[in-house]
């Protein structure tokens, strides 16, 4: 439906990262990391705290550079291209920290990341409203559908600054699937978040699941984790320890005294 | 009240207007603190003074590079324009130590306003044909600037303001809307110095020191950041309202210069007193609110886009 793009095939991963590292300083943040993410499904990365799961999702988005390793998204090297190459081309991350556009309403902040609007550059805004007015309204209909699924259709004239923290995560959702996303990176997206909501977001992302959209999540509660991803990779200290179902990492008895207390 | 004097102070206005329309889209729209916005302003001078001035003027004949003509009105200005945009580095260091370039420290003096060939600039009937040409240069820029400030272009630009790092995470380039944004501010402002250097008909470095830039941040801040109507009410305000007035103090007050560095305290304390105060100035930034959204109590003062 909307705002998901086609899936790729379901031989190969749609993104392979291969002896992923990243230091800061004498800090081994990434220690030669490898994760295939599969396509059309949700999988997990967990881990204790300065695990490194947030700065291997920087990585991969490109909003942190690897200092080495190599990145391949649907069958292209994206190593070296920027961050927001990387999210025209469908590897949209979030935050672990809400960031929204706190001075643009909630309806602004999902326009704002429409890809094909004519407007959205010199050129088109020089040429006034009549030129781009078309693809404004197509993407005002397109966001409001989003906004009506996720139950915010009320809020879309209200500044995203003024929102509970439960929304903004939700905003943000809805602001990367307006890039029609093929790998949604989540970090951390129920944190901060009251449990009412925290079921509703659990609900959007196996919908979207279910639509094709892959997901990689960050998440720190482990029940979530087991309710909603196929398979879960496991890191501490910038390495990863493991990987498979929860039911498989459970029966690991170093991945249990490392993290699975639970 | 005279009436070159009025003109006078409509031609500063809309000079100030313009110039501040530019900042706005800078600092108010793209959060881009541009300190040495004056430098564009002051390019685009001395560009229309030089393209305006006779082959044998005072800066020792630089024109014979543009093929020892003197050219005809907008060709000056349009250079002036062209040359806010492009030149962005070009410091008071270079102007004073060029000599050759601009007449150094001394600056360049009879510039030659446009049509002076054909009106006698120093009547009332010219004074009034300059406002006019000032004004419609006004509302050619302010058309421009708020095609830019409402279009989803505009809208990728306050996302860059709010968050950096959120608007590359949807695929903006900040360097490209960075850089578009300093050369069409740049652009804009090289014509407010060529409409100046036109009225006042002279340009020295002693004309655009850096704290110049200060005073149109102040306007900007007061009348409202991100909102065209707030920058041309923040002209009106400050570089127009605020320095006019604080004119008419008599500077025989206490010691030399103590009225003009009150002056100063004074502009300071505007800044501090608005950021403290009313953060986002006379004219808000507005909320745009789309057709058929909604309907909600509190968007009742909210625009309509």
């Amino acid at each position: 439906m909307l705002a998901v793009a086609e899936a790729p095939s379901a031989e190969r991963p749609l993104l392979i990262a291969s002896d992923i590292h990243r230091h800061f300083e004498g800090l081994h943040a990434v220690d030669g990391v490898s994760v295939d993410v599969p396509p059309g499904k949700i999988t997990g990365l967990i881990g204790p705290n300065g695990a490194g799961k947030s700065t291997l999702l920087a990585v991969l988005a490109g909003t942190l550079p690897a200092s080495s390793g190599t990145i391949v998204f649907d069958g292209r090297d994206v190593t070296h291209s920027p961050a927001y190459m990387r999210a025209r081309s469908g590897l949209v991350r979030t935050f672990q920290l809400p960031s929204e556009f706190g001075r643009l309403t909630v309806l602004e902040n999902l326009l704002v990341a429409a890809p094909n609007n004519k407007g959205d550059s010199l050129f088109g805004a020089l040429m006034g409203k009549r030129y781009w007015i078309g693809d404004e309204r197509r993407l005002v209909e397109e966001a409001r559908a989003l906004l009506q699924r996720f139950g915010m259709s009320a809020k879309e004239s209200d500044y995203a600054g003024n929102m509970s923290g439960g929304q903004k995560r939700l905003i943000e959702i809805m602001r990367a699937l307006m890039l029609r996303p093929r790998l949604l990176l989540l970090d951390e997206p129920m944190s901060g978040v009251h449990p009412k909501i925290v079921l509703e977001i659990q609900h959007y992302l196996q919908d979207l699941r279910a639509e094709g959209l892959t997901i990689l999540m960050v998440e720190h509660e482990l029940h979530m984790v087991e309710r909603l991803c196929d398979s879960v990779v496991v890191m501490a200290q910038g390495k990863v320890i493991g990987s498979g179902t929860m039911a498989t990492l459970r029966r690991q008895r170093e991945i249990v005294d490392a993290y699975l207390v639970g | 009240m005279n009436s070159y004097y009025a003109a006078n102070l409509l031609i500063y206005a809309g000079v100030d207007i313009i110039a501040l329309l530019a900042l706005n889209l800078q600092f108010g729209l793209s959060g881009i603190v541009n300190f040495s916005f004056i430098v564009f302003q002051s390019i685009g001078a001395y560009t229309a003074a030089v393209l305006s001035l006779p082959p044998d003027s005072a800066n020792g004949g630089f024109q014979i590079y543009f093929g020892g003509y003197q050219l005809p009105f907008p060709i000056p200005w349009i250079g002036g324009a062209v040359a806010g945009g492009l030149l962005s580095i070009i410091t008071n260091e270079v102007i004073t130590n060029a000599r050759p370039l601009v007449n150094g420290a001394a600056g360049l003096a009879l510039v030659p306003p446009p049509f002076s060939d054909q009106i006698d600039p120093n009547t009332q009937s010219y004074q009034f044909l300059y406002v006019g040409i000032t004004a419609v240069c006004v509302v050619l820029v302010f058309v421009l600037a708020s095609r830019v400030v409402n279009s989803p272009y505009g809208r990728s630009l306050r996302a860059m303001r709010e968050r950096e790092i959120a608007a590359i995470a949807i695929g903006k380039n900040p360097v490209q809307l960075k850089m578009t944004v300093f050369i069409l501010g740049g652009i804009i402002a090289g014509l407010s110095g060529a409409i100046l250097v036109g009225f006042i008909q002279l340009w020295a470095p002693s004309v655009w020191l850096y704290p110049e830039t200060i005073i149109l941040f102040a306007a900007i801040i007061v009348g409202g950041r991100g909102n065209n109507v707030g920058a041309i009410l923040g002209a009106l305000l400050v570089p127009v309202g605020f320095e006019e007035v604080t004119r008419f103090i008599p500077t025989t007050i206490g010691p030399p210069g103590l009225i003009p560095a009150l002056q100063w305290v004074a502009i300071g304390l505007l800044i501090i007193g608005f950021l403290w105060f009313r953060p986002d100035g006379v004219r808000p930034e507005p909320r745009r609110v789309f057709e058929g959204a909604p309907v909600l109590e509190d968007v009742d003062h909210a625009r309509r886009g």
